[in-house]
């Protein structure tokens, strides 16, 4: 302790807080899965620290918010990569905090005395996801924005409130600027101020009650049930004991924690500086082809609903998730037997293998039905309100009922449809200025064509060049480097009528 | 107690070795200060970005494509649209100035907007001077200086380029209704 030690220590009596909270002896036999919650809370740092730079450049409004990461990624020092650890950390949150509530689970460490202290643990899960949830949002690209469309529209199929939900969910009837708002704000002011003050008291009852001694020393001679009036005394004494074998915290437990900690840092830093967050287009509300699809940690559950009949939807959208949390928070009290080594538990055991198998499954079929990335049909920048106009028309006027475009809905065969040309790449062969005059008149360069004539008076000339300026958008699967050679040969000029 | 709090002790041969303890401290002093670096460092990288950044590019602005085609002794308005970026919001926006020549070679160019109270002023053919409509401000042609009416100060003379006989001005606002050019 140097000078300002000794003089705080005068005033403050720092000795007896390193005394409780550094020098205190923890049990015997404790493991290196023990360092998950330490972890955990290294991420969290990690994630505060991330978030709050980020938030310096990001713009919580549709117009700007797409641009704002985009700005980010490209200009800010070092933007990109922090980016990328901030999205990857979200990630390793959840695995840690499942890892962390499996080790707790399977050592039976959520039992007598720390049945408060697993309840919170499971409020930190739930606040996790809700991390997870609202930040996935705030980049406002396809992903987010057609997540969070089904995510929110999931709790509106709630009985008797899902409406009321959904609109409290977004701010609104519809999902827009008034979400966007809503979820920085969870996401940056109450869910930060949450978790944070849990996990302090999660802290505070686990230098309290000390972790919990490995699960072998608390069964020998144990009363039968954590309710018997012996119990506690029975624990007291072989804790105690088992203390009194130990280690102290520092620097024994804390240099294993921090090598786990610091591992985990580097993976996430390597994995952001290489891997980066990735941006989809910006969000369209407009773009019926898009299949859209939560992060990896929703997916399970994503994937159940497809098994689901409509009539159970809101049984299971909003059952599941319900029982899971009410048998996560009671578990503590309606199992009360002493015994904690997993192999002795049977019900756990299957539990915890019927859950993790089902999780597995269910994510494992999802991957399988991951959408094949269909063509970007982007060339490299985002569709201009023009090009998305366009992209409207093409709808409207069911173009898509005889050309097919890859990696759209392809058309319905109809032996009606005449065979019309795919459009797929349609951008490399063709001028948009030669689009608008075929799609204008196509008789005058083919007088056999079977397309109608979209000219005036069924689409004006500024659709049917929003229409061109779609189509020119349109590259095929090796848009970045195929180069267009257009064939426009324009039919001889048309005579102008004598009068 | 004391004793186990050393960082080393005297082996056999009287040299100094590592206890447990001591490695344990090393490493996690190790671990924390690496994580805190990883972290810490692009943290603050980003967050001082703004200072790091290179100075804006060129603004220069080009508002004339041939000077062989600007008549001579009499200024033309000239309308430009700019794009500005403040952050990641891009905007344009429409200015314009005054350009003045009387040889063909050496270029005047002035803010378009008249120093009193900010309106766009015309050129008064039949005096051969610059006439703001709104308070009847009158501004020589050739220097910019104050001929009558209420303007605080001259016109708000531009830097002017020619290459390749293009002309390029340095677009700048300045503060309106005051003594002193000052840039806004």
């Amino acid at each position: 302790m140097g000078a300002i030690g000794r003089w705080l220590d005068k005033r403050l009596d720092l000795a007896s807080i390193r005394k409780t909270l550094l020098d205190r002896k923890m049990p015997a036999g404790l493991t290196w899965w023990h360092t998950l919650g330490s972890a955990t809370l290294a991420v969290f740092v990690v994630q505060i620290t991330t978030g709050i730079v980020l938030a310096m450049y990001y713009s919580p409004s549709p117009d700007h918010a797409y641009d704002s990461i985009r700005f980010i990624e490209r200009t800010v020092a070092s933007g990109s990569l922090l980016r990328g650890i901030h999205h990857w950390g979200a990630s390793a949150m959840v695995v840690l905090v499942v890892a962390h509530m499996i080790r707790v689970f399977t050592m039976g460490s959520y039992k007598y005395p720390r049945e408060a202290n697993w309840i919170l643990g499971v409020a930190l899960l739930c606040l996790v996801m809700a991390f997870g949830f609202t930040g996935y949002l705030l980049p406002w690209d396809q992903k987010a924005y057609w997540a969070t469309q089904v995510g929110t529209n999931i709790a509106g199929t709630a009985p008797v409130i899902g409406g009321t939900l959904v609109t409290l969910l977004r701010g609104g009837s519809q999902l827009g600027a008034a979400t966007l708002a809503r979820f920085f704000a969870l996401h940056v002011l109450l869910l930060p101020i949450l978790l944070g003050g849990i996990v302090m008291l999660h802290l505070v009852i686990v230098v309290r009650q000390g972790i919990a001694a490995p699960p072998k020393v608390l069964e020998e001679d144990a009363p039968g049930r954590t309710d018997d009036p012996q119990y506690a005394q029975f624990y007291d004494a072989k804790y105690a004991q088992s203390k009194a074998s130990g280690v102290r915290f520092w620097p024994d437990i804390i240099a294993k924690d921090i090598i786990v900690a610091t591992a985990v840092i580097l993976l996430l830093v390597i994995l952001g500086r290489f891997f980066g967050a990735g941006l989809d287009a910006p969000a369209d509300p407009t773009d019926s082809a898009y299949v859209p699809r939560p992060e990896w940690y929703f997916l399970p559950f994503f994937q159940l609903l497809k098994f689901v009949p409509g009539s159970m939807e809101s049984f299971v959208a909003i059952g599941v998730p319900t029982l899971l949390v009410l048998v996560l928070l009671l578990l503590p009290f309606f199992d009360r037997r002493s015994i904690r080594s997993l192999v002795h538990r049977p019900i756990a055991l299957t539990s915890l293998g019927g859950v993790t198998v089902a999780c597995a499954l269910l994510f494992g079929a999802s991957m399988s039905e991951a959408p094949h990335t269909g063509i970007p049909q982007e060339v490299g920048h985002p569709l201009t309100s023009t090009e998305r106009a366009g992209r409207v028309l093409f709808d409207q006027q069911q173009c898509g009922s005889c050309h097919a475009i890859a990696g759209r809905k392809a058309p319905e065969k109809n032996a009606d449809v005449p065979d019309a040309p795919e459009l797929t790449d349609i951008g490399l062969k063709h001028t948009a200025g030669w689009m608008h005059s075929y799609i204008e008149d196509p008789t005058r360069f083919h007088p056999d064509s079977k397309m109608p004539a979209f000219g005036p008076p069924t689409l004006s000339h500024q659709e049917i060049e929003e229409l061109a300026q779609y189509l020119a958008t349109l590259r095929g699967p090796h848009w970045a480097t195929a180069q267009p050679e257009f064939r426009d040969t324009f039919p001889e000029p048309v005579k102008p009528k004598e009068k | 107690m004391a004793s186990t709090r050393e960082e080393t002790v005297k082996g056999h041969d009287g040299a100094k070795q590592v206890t447990r303890r001591g490695f344990l401290r090393w490493i996690s002093g190790i671990g924390a200060v690496v994580s805190a670096a990883v972290v810490g460092f692009p943290a603050i990288r980003a967050f001082v970005s703004p200072v790091l950044a290179a100075p804006p590019p060129d603004d220069w602005v080009k508002v004339a494509d041939d000077i062989a085609l600007l008549d001579v002794g009499v200024p033309v308005r000239v309308n430009f649209v700019q794009s500005t970026v403040d952050a990641w919001l891009e905007s344009r926006t429409l200015n314009g100035v005054w350009l003045f020549t009387e040889d063909g070679e050496k270029f005047k160019a002035y803010n378009g907007h008249c120093t009193h109270l900010g309106c766009a002023y015309i050129y008064d053919k039949e005096h051969k001077d610059f006439l703001c409509p709104c308070h009847h401000g009158q501004f020589d042609v050739a220097t910019g200086r104050v001929l009558a009416g209420p303007p605080p100060r001259p016109l708000d003379e531009l830097e002017v380029q020619v290459r390749d006989s293009a002309v390029f001005v340095k677009y700048r606002d300045f503060r309106l209704g005051i003594a002193e050019k000052v840039e806004a």
